[in-house]
C-alpha cells in the first residue's frame, strides 16, 4: 500500500462540520444590500448596467451568473460572430422581458456607450488584456476571464492601467470567493500552519497551446465572422475554421518558442493565483527552476517554495492546491472539500462546502465593488502577480534552466534570453 | 541533465498540440535555449528563402529570441508586408540595440495607416527618445489613429521633450485625438511622480483635469492630482467627494483607500456628516477599509443614530474596525425589533475585533436576561469563548432555545477533558427534546479534537454503556472523527451480533475516505455477517482503489483481492473499471486473466484493449502480453464510416482514420459521438455508427450504438 496515501489521508470531518452552527466561513457578502439602497425592487439608479464582450461557452456561464443578480441590467453584446450576438441578445432579452440588448461587431462601439458601467470580457485569452485595457481607458469596470495576460509585460501594464484609471477589475479567478479555498489560504496567510514552507499549484498539464498558421480557407463575410477582429492583437494569419472554433492564439505564453506555453496559464491562473493568495499576495517568486521529476520549483524571496505539480495527492477534484507550513498543512480542491493536517486548524469554525467552483459569488463580489469601489478579490494587482509567476515558470520551462526574477526592476537578472520573452508586440493597430 | 528533462517535458507536451502547422526547420529553431549566431543564421535563411509566409512568420518568432542586429535588415523588409509586419515587429521589439530602433523609425517615415500605427506602437514600447521629433510631427497627422498612437507613444517615452510636445498639443488637438494626448500627458505625469518630481506631475495633472477631455481622462488626472499632492491633496479629495457627478464621487471612494496617513480619516469623518445617506453608506465602507487610522467614533455614531441605510453600513463596517467600546451599542441593536439591523449586528458581534470583547461578553452573562442572555450564549459559541462552567448552568434552563444555544456553545468550546459533559447529554439527556442538538454538538466537538485517538477512545467507551437508541449516533460521530481507534471500533461493531450496529457500521466503513480502511473492508468483504454487508464492504474497498493515488502494483493487488473475495460478476466488473481508469501493465495482466471467465470475457476484453492502448501510448511494449490472448497488434484500415439515423448520415471516415491505431479499438476525442463527430446529425433520434474496415487485409463491418466503445470484431 502506498505510504504517501496513508500518510496524507485524513478524517473527513469537514463534510459534517459544515452543518454545525458556528462562525461560518461562507461565501462573502460585502455589505447588506439594503445598505446600498437595494431593498426590495432595485432602483434604476442602483443597477449596474453591463455589456458583454465575446460571450461564448464560458462567457455564457458567466452571463448566467450576472443575470442571477437582481441589480444587473445587461444591455449590449459585442462579438465577432453574428450567431453569438443573436444568441446572447435572446438570453438577455428573454431574461429582462424586453428587446433592449444591442448587438455590436466591434466592441469599441459598445465601450463608447456612456450608459454602460461595466463589461464582462470572455473572449479568447488572446484578447483579454487588450480588451481589458481598452475598456478601462473607456471608463468601464470589468470582469475579465482568465488567463488575463499573455506575458509578463502585459501583467504589469494591467495592474498599472487599472490603478491609473481607477477602474474596478475582477479576474475570472472565482475560487477566491469560495469558502474552502478562502479558508485554506487564510490558514496559510495568517501563520496558522506555522512558517510557510511550500505552496503547491497543480496546473493539470503544462501543455503547448500554440496554434500556428493553418491552411487558408475562404474568409466569411465580415458581418458573419469578423476575422480581422478575431485576430485582434495576435500576429496575422489566414482564416481557418479550426482556428475560429478552438484557437487560443498562443494562450498565455505562446510567445515562448513555437510550441510550448499555455498550459501553465490555463490552470495556473487559478491554482497559482490561490498560492499567491496563500502567501498574502506578495510579489511573485524570484527564482524558477527547470522542471524535474514532474515538478517545477519556484522560490519566493523569503524562501517559501511555489511548486508547480501536475496533480494533487488527495482526491479533491480539479484545481487542487496544498499549503505546507512548519506545523501543519491544508489541501483543497474543486470538490468543495478541504483536508487539514489537524482539526485544530478549524478553530471551531465551519466552512461551507461549495463544489463545482461556481462563479456566482465572484460576480457578486465584483458588483459590490463596482458600487463601493473596494478592490475585489481577483483584483488587477493580485492577477498581475499570479500571472507573472506563471509566465516566468513558462520561461524557465522553455529555456530548460533556472531563471531569476528581480521584482524591483521586473526583469530577469543578467538573462537577456529570458528578458526577451517578457513581452511581445501586438498586431497593429492594437496597443495596451 | 536538466536540459534533457526539460526538453522531454516540452516534447511530451508537443505531442498534444492539436493544430500546429509549422515547418520542421522552423520548429527546430526553438528546441533549445541557446542563442547563437548559427541559430540566427538558420532563421535568417528561412526569411531569405522562398519559404511560405507561415514558415517566415515562425522564423520571426525565433528571431525574437535569437536575433541580433544582423537580423534587423531582413526583418525590416517585412515591415511593409500586411501579413508579416506584425510578426517582424515581434522580433524587432525584442532585439535590443539601435539597429531595431532605426528600422522602426525608418518604417514609420515611409508607411501609413494601420501599419504605421504598428510602427509607432513599437517605438513607444521601446521608448525610443530619438523618435520624439517624428512623433511630435505625427500628433498633427490627418489620420486620427496615427496621431493618437503618436500621443500614447510620446507618453510612454515620457522624457522632457515628449512631455512638452504633449502639453503643447493638448488644447489644440482635434477632439478625436485629444483623449489620447491627455492619456500621454497622464503617463508623463505618472512617470514624473514616480521619479519624485511631484510638483511637475501636479502641474500636468491639473492641466489635464481642467481641459476639455473625456470624463475618464479627467478621472485619471484628478486621481493623480490628489495623490501627487501628498497631504496637500486632502482638500481636492474632499472636493471630489462633493461633486455631483457620481463618477467623480466613485473616484474619490477609490482614491481615499490609496491615500497615506491619518489626516485624511479626520477629513473623511467630517465629510461624512455632510454627505447624503446613499453616499454616506458608501463612505463608511471606505473608512472601514482604512483600519489603522479610521475614526471609529464616527462609524459608531453612524451605527447608532442616522439614516437606516447608513446604520446598516456602519454596523457592517464595525465587523472590521470595531472594538469593545462598540459592544453595548451592538448588543442593543442585536435584540431590537428591526430584524435586518438586528441580524447585521449579530453578525458583527460574532466577529467584533478587540482582545477585551470576549471577557466582557462572559462578564455580562451572569446578569443578562431573556433575549440578551440567549444572544450572549450564542456569541460564546460563535466566538469560541472558553466559559464552559458558565454555559453549563444554561443547560438546566426552562427555555429550550436557551438550552439549544448552550449545547451549541459547548460543542464549539469544550476541551477533550470536558467532552464527557456532552457525551452524557447524548446518552442520558435531561430533556429528550434536546437530543438532536446534543448529538450535533458532540459531533462538532469531537471532530475538532486535536487528539482524535483519545477522542475516539472516549466515544468508544461511551458506546459500551449507551442505550441502543444512541449507539448509531455515536458510531456516526466516530466515523467523522476517523483514525485508527475509530476504524477498529467500527470494524468490531460491523461484526457484532446487533443487526443495527452491523448495518450502521458497514455503511460507514463503506464510505470511509482513507486507504487505511482497506484491510478492514477486505476482511469484512470476506467474513461479514451477511451478504449485503459483504457487498457493501467490497464496493467500499474498490472505491478506495478507484479514488486514491497509489502505485500500479498496489492498485492491481487490491483489484486481485476483490476478484478473490467474491464470485459476483457485478463486483468483478467494478474492479475492471478501476483497472481501466488507472491503466497499467499490472492491470493489463489482471484484465487479461479475467478474460478467462466466460461471463466477464466481453468486458475484460474491452478493458484490456483500452488499457493496452493507453499503456502502449506511453511507449511500453505490451505486444507479448497481447499476443498471448489473441489481441495482437493489427493493421487497421477504415474503409468507410457513417454516423446517423435513416437518411441523416454523416461521413465520419476521416475522424475514425485519424483516431485509429494498431489495435482493433478506436478511442474518440470525446465519449460523446456527437461531440467527436462534429455535431448531432439527427437530433432526437437514436443513431448508429456503421463502420466498414479491414484488419490485416480482411474485410469486416460493424455497427455501434450511440456512444458505445468502438471495438472492431476480427473479420473471419
Amino acid at each position: 500500500m502506498s505510504k504517501r496515501v496513508a500518510q496524507h489521508s485524513r478524517r473527513q470531518f469537514l463534510q459534517t462540520a459544515a452543518s454545525v452552527a458556528g462562525a461560518a466561513v461562507a461565501a462573502p457578502m460585502v455589505i447588506p444590500s439594503s445598505a446600498l439602497g437595494l431593498n426590495g425592487a432595485v432602483a434604476p439608479s442602483e443597477r449596474v448596467v453591463v455589456g458583454g464582450i465575446g460571450i461564448g461557452r464560458r462567457g455564457g456561464y458567466d452571463l448566467g451568473c450576472f443575470l442571477q443578480q437582481d441589480d444587473v441590467q445587461f444591455v449590449a453584446i459585442a462579438d465577432i460572430k453574428q450567431k453569438r450576438r443573436g444568441e446572447v441578445k435572446k438570453i438577455a432579452d428573454d431574461h429582462h422581458g424586453n428587446d433592449n440588448c444591442k448587438m455590436y461587431r466591434d466592441f469599441r462601439e459598445l465601450l463608447d456607450r456612456s450608459d454602460i458601467d461595466a463589461v464582462l470580457i470572455a473572449t479568447g485569452p488572446n484578447w483579454h488584456a487588450t480588451a481589458a485595457m481598452t475598456a478601462a481607458k473607456a471608463g468601464k469596470d470589468m470582469y475579465c476571464e482568465k488567463p488575463v495576460t499573455k506575458n509578463i509585460s502585459q501583467s504589469l501594464i494591467l495592474a498599472d492601467t487599472m490603478r491609473r484609471t481607477g477602474r474596478v477589475f475582477q479576474a475570472g479567478t472565482q475560487r477566491r470567493n469560495l469558502p474552502h479555498f478562502a479558508f485554506a489560504c487564510e490558514l496559510a496567510r495568517t501563520g496558522k500552519l506555522g512558517t510557510l514552507k511550500k505552496v503547491y499549484a497543480h496546473p493539470a498539464g503544462m501543455q503547448a497551446l500554440m496554434s500556428g498558421w493553418l491552411v487558408p480557407e475562404t474568409e466569411p463575410d465580415k458581418d458573419v465572422v469578423d476575422w480581422d477582429m478575431y485576430l485582434g492583437p495576435a500576429a496575422w494569419r489566414p482564416f481557418n475554421q479550426k482556428l475560429l472554433d478552438g484557437f487560443n492564439f498562443e494562450k498565455g505564453g505562446g510567445f515562448v518558442g513555437a510550441f510550448n506555453g499555455g498550459g501553465v496559464l490555463e490552470w495556473g491562473s487559478h491554482c497559482v493565483d490561490l498560492c499567491q493568495w496563500a502567501v498574502d499576495d506578495c510579489l511573485p517568486p524570484v527564482e524558477y527552476n527547470a522542471p524535474k521529476d514532474g515538478e517545477l520549483m519556484a522560490r519566493y524571496e523569503n524562501g517559501t517554495q511555489l511548486i508547480f505539480r501536475e496533480k494533487g495527492w488527495i482526491p479533491l477534484g480539479s484545481c487542487p492546491v496544498r499549503f505546507e507550513g512548519e506545523t501543519g498543512w491544508v489541501e483543497a480542491g474543486d470538490s468543495g472539500k478541504m483536508v487539514l493536517s489537524s482539526p485544530e486548524l478549524l478553530a471551531g469554525r465551519s466552512v461551507e462546502e461549495i463544489g463545482g467552483y461556481p462563479a456566482t459569488f465572484h460576480v457578486r463580489d465584483f458588483l459590490d465593488c463596482v458600487k463601493t469601489r473596494r478592490q475585489p478579490k481577483g483584483n488587477a494587482q493580485a492577477a498581475c502577480n499570479a500571472h507573472i509567476a506563471c509566465h516566468a515558470a513558462n520561461i524557465a520551462l522553455t529555456l530548460g534552466r533556472q531563471v531569476k526574477f528581480d521584482n524591483a526592476t521586473n526583469t530577469f537578472i543578467n538573462d537577456e534570453q529570458a528578458n526577451r520573452l517578457r513581452s511581445e508586440a501586438l498586431r497593429e493597430p492594437w496597443r495596451l | 541533465m536538466r536540459t534533457n528533462l526539460a526538453r522531454n517535458f516540452i516534447r511530451s507536451a508537443v505531442l498534444l498540440v492539436a493544430f500546429v502547422v509549422v515547418a520542421a526547420t522552423s520548429a527546430r529553431a526553438f528546441d533549445g535555449p541557446d542563442t547563437s549566431p548559427e541559430r540566427e543564421q538558420e532563421l535568417l535563411a528561412v526569411l531569405h528563402s522562398e519559404a511560405s509566409p507561415a514558415e517566415k512568420a515562425i522564423a520571426c518568432k525565433g528571431l525574437a529570441i535569437h536575433g541580433s542586429a544582423t537580423a534587423v535588415p531582413e526583418l525590416a523588409k517585412l515591415l511593409p508586408n500586411p501579413q508579416l509586419s506584425s510578426w517582424a515587429r515581434i522580433a524587432l521589439e525584442a532585439i535590443p540595440g539601435e539597429a531595431s530602433d532605426e528600422a522602426l523609425r525608418n518604417a514609420a517615415n515611409s508607411l501609413e495607416g494601420r501599419l504605421l500605427v504598428g510602427m509607432i506602437n513599437s517605438i513607444g514600447i521601446r521608448r525610443d527618445a530619438k523618435a520624439v521629433d517624428s512623433l511630435t510631427a505625427k500628433l498633427h497627422d490627418a489620420d486620427a489613429e496615427v496621431a493618437s498612437a503618436a500621443a500614447v507613444a510620446l507618453g510612454l517615452i515620457g522624457n522632457s521633450d515628449a512631455t512638452k510636445s504633449l502639453r503643447d498639443a493638448l488644447a489644440a488637438a482635434p477632439a478625436n485625438v485629444r483623449s489620447a494626448v491627455a492619456e500621454g500627458c497622464v503617463l508623463c505625469a505618472e512617470r514624473l511622480h514616480g521619479e519624485g518630481n511631484s510638483l511637475a506631475a501636479v502641474e500636468i495633472y491639473d492641466q489635464v483635469r481642467t481641459s476639455e477631455v473625456p470624463t475618464q481622462r479627467i478621472i485619471e488626472a484628478t486621481r493623480g492630482a490628489i495623490l501627487a499632492r501628498g497631504q496637500d491633496g486632502i482638500p481636492l479629495l474632499i472636493e471630489t467627494f462633493q461633486l455631483t457627478d457620481n463618477r467623480m464621487f466613485q473616484l474619490a471612494l477609490g482614491t481615499v483607500r490609496e491615500f497615506p496617513g491619518g489626516d485624511v480619516d479626520q477629513a473623511l469623518a467630517a465629510e461624512l456628516a455632510r454627505a447624503t445617506p446613499d453616499r454616506a453608506a458608501l463612505m463608511i465602507q471606505a473608512m472601514a477599509d482604512r483600519p489603522n487610522t479610521v475614526v471609529l467614533a464616527a462609524v459608531l455614531k453612524a451605527a447608532e443614530q442616522s439614516d437606516r441605510q447608513v446604520r446598516l453600513s456602519a454596523i457592517n463596517a464595525l465587523r472590521r474596525v470595531g472594538d469593545d467600546s462598540c459592544l453595548a451599542t451592538l448588543l442593543q441593536i442585536a435584540i431590537a425589533d428591526d430584524q435586518e439591523l438586528a441580524q447585521t449586528a449579530q453578525e458583527t458581534l460574532a466577529e467584533l475585533p478587540g482582545q477585551n470583547v470576549d471577557g466582557k461578553i462572559v462578564g455580562l452573562l451572569s446578569s443578562a436576561k431573556e433575549k440578551t442572555y440567549l444572544l450572549l450564549l450564542q456569541l460564546i459559541g460563535q466566538r469560541r469563548i472558553d466559559a464552559v462552567d458558565d454555559v453549563l448552568k444554561a443547560l438546566k434552563h426552562s427555555d429550550p432555545s436557551v438550552r439549544k444555544a448552550a449545547l451549541i456553545a459547548l460543542g464549539e468550546t469544550v476541551s477533550l477533558k470536558r467532552l464527557p459533559v456532552l457525551i452524557s447529554q447524548v446518552v442520558a439527556p435531561e430533556y429528550s427534546e434536546d437530543t438532536p442538538v446534543a448529538r450535533e454538538a458532540l459531533k462538532a466537538a469531537s471532530v475538532r479534537m486535536p487528539d482524535r485517538e483519545a477522542c475516539a477512545a472516549a466515544l468508544a467507551m461511551a458506546l459500551d454503556r449507551s442505550p441502543d437508541a444512541s449507539k448509531s449516533a455515536l458510531l456516526e460521530i466516530l466515523s467523522d472523527v476517523g483514525g485508527t481507534s475509530a476504524l477498529q471500533t467500527l470494524a468490531m461493531a460491523a461484526k457484532s451480533n446487533d443487526p443495527q450496529l452491523q448495518d450502521t457500521s458497514s455503511r460507514l466503513l463503506g464510505t470511509w475516505n482513507s486507504v487505511a480502511a482497506a484491510p478492514v473492508l477486505l476482511d469484512l468483504a470476506k467474513t461479514g455477517p451477511e451478504e449485503k454487508y459483504r457487498v457493501r464492504a467490497l464496493r467500499g474497498y474498490l472505491g478506495l482503489a478507484r479514488k486514491f493515488a497509489m502505485s500500479d502494483q498496489d492498485r492491481a493487488e487490491m483489484c486481485q483481492n476483490a476478484f478473490d473475495a467474491t464470485r459476483r460478476i457485478s463486483e468483478h466488473k467494478l474492479a475492471l473499471d478501476v483497472l481501466q481508469l488507472h491503466p497499467s501493465v499490472e492491470g493489463l495482466k489482471l484484465t487479461i486473466n479475467a478474460m478467462k471467465t466466460p461471463a466477464l470475457k466481453d468486458d475484460a476484453t474491452a478493458a484490456a484493449l483500452v488499457i493496452a492502448q493507453k499503456v502502449g501510448g506511453k511507449g511500453v511494449d505490451i505486444s507479448q502480453l497481447l499476443s498471448g490472448v489473441g489481441l495482437d497488434k493489427v493493421k487497421l484500415e477504415i474503409v468507410k464510416a457513417e454516423y446517423g439515423a435513416g437518411s441523416n448520415q454523416r461521413d465520419v471516415t476521416a475522424v475514425l482514420r485519424k483516431q485509429g491505431g494498431d489495435l482493433p479499438l478506436i478511442t474518440l476525442a470525446s465519449a460523446s459521438y456527437n461531440t467527436s463527430f462534429g455535431g448531432d446529425p439527427a437530433p432526437g433520434v437514436v443513431k448508429k455508427l456503421k463502420v466498414q474496415y479491414r484488419i490485416n487485409g480482411k474485410t469486416g463491418e460493424a455497427s455501434f450504438a450511440e456512444n458505445a466503445l468502438i471495438i472492431l470484431p476480427m473479420p473471419k
